[in-house]
C-alpha cells in the first residue's frame, strides 16, 4: 500500500522537485529494506537474544558500508538522530574550549558553538567541506594544516578519561582537532577522512534518498568525545538510546544505492549539467538575475544552483513557483520565520538585498531537461510579475 | 490520510497574493495620483509605497508597490481594498490589526514584519494634507 503510494505522490507527479539539498523522497530501495526491517528486525539491538543479535547484524551492516564509503573503521562510526545532533555531539564536546567555525556553517554548528565556546585548548575548527545553501566547497586541506600548527595543552581534562580497564581514551592528545559537516557532500563527492585530514564529520541520510531521523557521526579513533545522549551502553557508551534499526538499515539501504549507481559520477556529469543550464539560462533569460553559486567545476557541489532576483523577494518567488508546481527554497529571512536573511549569503555577498532575493535549486537525480525547461517556462514570467510591482527600481542595463 | 490546508496562508491571503488588487505596475507615471507615501526597507525584506488620488477629502483611487513576501503583498493589497472610498480621517484610522482582521489572520512572525503599507498609507496622507496646506 505505502510502496504504491510513494510510486503515485513522489516519482509520477507533474511536480518539479528542485529541494533536494532540504530533503530527498525516500529511495524506493531504501523502503523496501525498511518494511522488511519492521517485518524481521523490529528486536531491540542491544537484546542478546537471536531476534536482538540478527537486528544488530543489521546496523553492523550499514556500519561497515559507510565507513567503507569514507575511508573509515567502523568502530569509528556512531549513529544518531542525524546531523543536527551529530554537530551537537562535537561541538558540546569541546564546551569550554576554543571553537573556530566557518561563517558558512549551518545553525546547529554555530549557535551551539556561540553558546558553549571558551579559551582552553585544545582547540576545535568546525568547518563544513560543501555549504547547504550555496554549494560552495572549502578547502579543508588548509584547515587542516592550521590546526596542525596549533600547540599540544600539557594538561587538559579532555585527556584524562579512561576505559573501564584503565586504559587511555584519548591517544591522540593535539592542540586542535577538525570536524566537518558533510551533510551536503555524501554521495555528491568524493570523501575520505583521511585525506581530508578530520578528525569528526557528521553524516546525515535524509540527503541521499534514505528516512529522516537518522544519521552519523565519524569519530577518528582516540580523539576527544563526550557523548551528548548518556544512559545506556549502545554504540560503545557513545551514545545512548535504543537503537533506530529500522532508520539504520534505512540508511544503509540509501548509501547501498548511492555505491551501487555510482552517484558521485552522475552528479558530476548528468546533474551539474542540468545545474548549469538552469544557471545560463536564467542570466541570459532574466534581467537582473545573478548566480551565488559557482559555474565552475570543484567550486561547488553539481546539484546545488543560488541565485538572486533584483527587485523581487526570495519568498514571493518561491510561493508564486509552487503555485506552479515546482519546488524550491529560499535564503529570505520571511521564509524561514526569522528576522535575518541567510547568514551564509550575507557572508558570501555582504548584502542584504540579496539574500532575501535568493532561491535555491537543488537538483536529484531524478531530475532532468524537462524539469529544467519547466522552471524557464514560468520563473521569468514571475519575476518579471514582482519586478514591476516592487519599490526597487530596476538598474537600467 | 488528512493532507490538511496545502498552502502556509489563509486562503483569503492567497488570493491576494495570486491575484492583488489596485497594483501600480512598471512606472510610476502611469498613475495620477496625488502624493505617496513609502514605509520600510529593502534591507530589512520588505517595503511598501502608496499612491493616492484624493477627489472632495476622500481616496478616489489608490495604486501601491512592494518588494516582500506574499504576506507582505498580500496585506497591501488588502489595504488598498479598505481604503479605497473613505474620507482621509478614516483612512489614517486603519490599523495593521484591521488589516490583519480582513486576511483572516496572519502567522504570528509575519504580523510586525510584512503588515506596514497603513504607514505609507499615512504618510502619504500627511503629504497630500501638507500640499493642500
Amino acid at each position: 500500500m505505502s510502496l504504491a503510494y510513494a510510486i503515485c505522490s513522489v516519482y509520477n507527479t507533474n511536480m518539479i522537485y528542485l529541494d533536494y539539498a532540504a530533503t530527498t523522497p525516500m529511495e524506493l530501495e531504501v523502503l523496501d529494506a525498511m518494511h522488511e526491517a519492521e517485518l524481521r528486525f523490529f528486536a531491540n539491538a542491544s537484546a542478546l537474544h537471536t531476534p536482538g543479535h540478527l537486528a544488530l547484524n543489521q546496523i553492523e551492516e550499514t556500519r561497515e558500508t559507510l565507513a567503507r564509503m569514507i575511508g573509515a573503521k567502523p568502530a569509528e562510526i556512531i549513529f544518531t538522530s542525524g546531523s543536527s545532533e551529530s554537530n551537537n555531539t562535537v561541538i558540546r564536546t569541546f564546551a569550554g574550549h576554543e571553537i573556530e567555525v566557518s561563517p558558512l556553517e549551518h545553525h546547529s554548528i554555530f549557535e551551539v558553538a556561540e553558546k558553549v565556546a571558551g579559551d582552553k585548548r585544545p582547540k576545535l575548527f568546525s568547518y563544513m567541506l560543501a555549504n547547504n545553501e550555496t554549494g560552495d566547497i572549502l578547502d579543508l586541506a588548509e584547515i587542516a594544516e592550521m590546526a596542525r600548527q596549533v600547540s599540544v595543552p600539557e594538561r587538559s581534562e579532555l585527556f584524562e578519561g579512561k576505559t573501564d580497564f584503565g586504559k587511555e581514551l584519548v591517544t591522540d592528545k593535539r592542540g586542535a582537532y577538525v570536524h566537518s559537516d558533510l551533510t551536503q557532500a555524501l554521495g555528491k563527492i568524493p570523501i575520505d577522512v583521511n585525506r581530508l585530514g578530520l578528525d569528526y564529520a557528521t553524516f546525515s541520510a535524509h540527503k541521499i534518498g534514505g528516512p529522516v531521523g537518522v544519521g552519523a557521526l565519524y569519530v577518528r579513533e582516540g580523539v576527544p568525545f563526550l557523548p551528548l545522549i548518556i544512559g545506556g551502553n549502545q554504540e560503545n557508551k557513545r551514545r545512548g538510546g535504543t537503537y533506530n534499526t529500522i532508520g539504520i538499515v534505512g540508511f544503509g539501504a540509501a548509501l547501498k544505492k548511492i555505491e551501487k549507481i555510482k552517484s558521485i559520477e552522475k552528479y558530476d556529469t548528468k546533474v551539474r549539467r542540468l545545474r548549469d543550464l538552469l544557471g545560463e539560462r536564467i542570466l541570459k533569460e532574466i534581467p537582473g538575475s545573478s548566480l551565488n553559486s559557482s559555474l565552475v567545476r570543484g567550486e561547488s557541489l553539481p546539484n546545488i544552483l543560488n541565485a538572486s532576483f533584483q527587485a523581487a523577494e526570495g519568498e514571493s518567488i518561491q510561493l508564486y513557483l509552487d503555485a506552479e508546481g515546482v519546488i524550491v527554497s529560499t535564503g529570505s529571512a520571511c521564509a524561514s520565520g526569522d528576522i535575518k536573511p541567510s547568514h551564509v549569503l550575507m557572508a558570501k555577498t555582504g548584502d542584504a538585498e540579496v539574500a532575501h532575493s535568493s532561491i535555491r535549486f537543488s537538483f536529484g537525480l531524478n531530475n532532468d531537461e524537462r524539469d529544467v525547461e519547466g522552471v524557464m517556462k514560468v520563473l521569468p514570467g514571475i519575476i518579471d510579475r514582482l519586478q514591476k510591482i516592487s519599490t526597487i527600481e530596476m538598474e537600467k542595463k | 490520510m488528512n493532507e490538511g490546508q496545502d498552502w502556509v496562508y489563509s486562503e483569503i491571503v492567497k488570493e491576494h497574493f495570486m491575484n492583488p488588487r489596485n497594483y501600480l505596475k512598471g512606472s510610476e507615471s502611469q498613475f495620477d495620483y496625488d502624493a505617496a507615501g513609502i514605509v520600510g526597507n529593502p534591507i530589512c525584506g520588505d517595503q511598501m509605497k502608496m499612491y493616492i488620488k484624493v477627489v472632495d477629502g476622500k481616496i478616489f483611487d489608490i495604486r501601491w508597490k512592494t518588494y516582500g513576501c506574499a504576506s507582505a503583498i498580500a496585506s497591501t493589497s488588502a489595504l488598498s481594498e479598505l481604503a479605497k472610498g473613505k474620507t482621509l480621517d478614516e483612512a489614517l484610522k486603519i490599523s495593521a490589526k484591521d488589516i490583519d482582521n480582513y486576511l483572516g489572520t496572519l502567522p504570528k512572525h509575519k504580523f510586525h514584519c510584512s503588515v506596514l503599507g497603513h504607514e505609507a498609507l499615512a504618510d502619504a496622507i500627511k503629504k497630500y494634507q501638507e500640499k493642500q496646506a
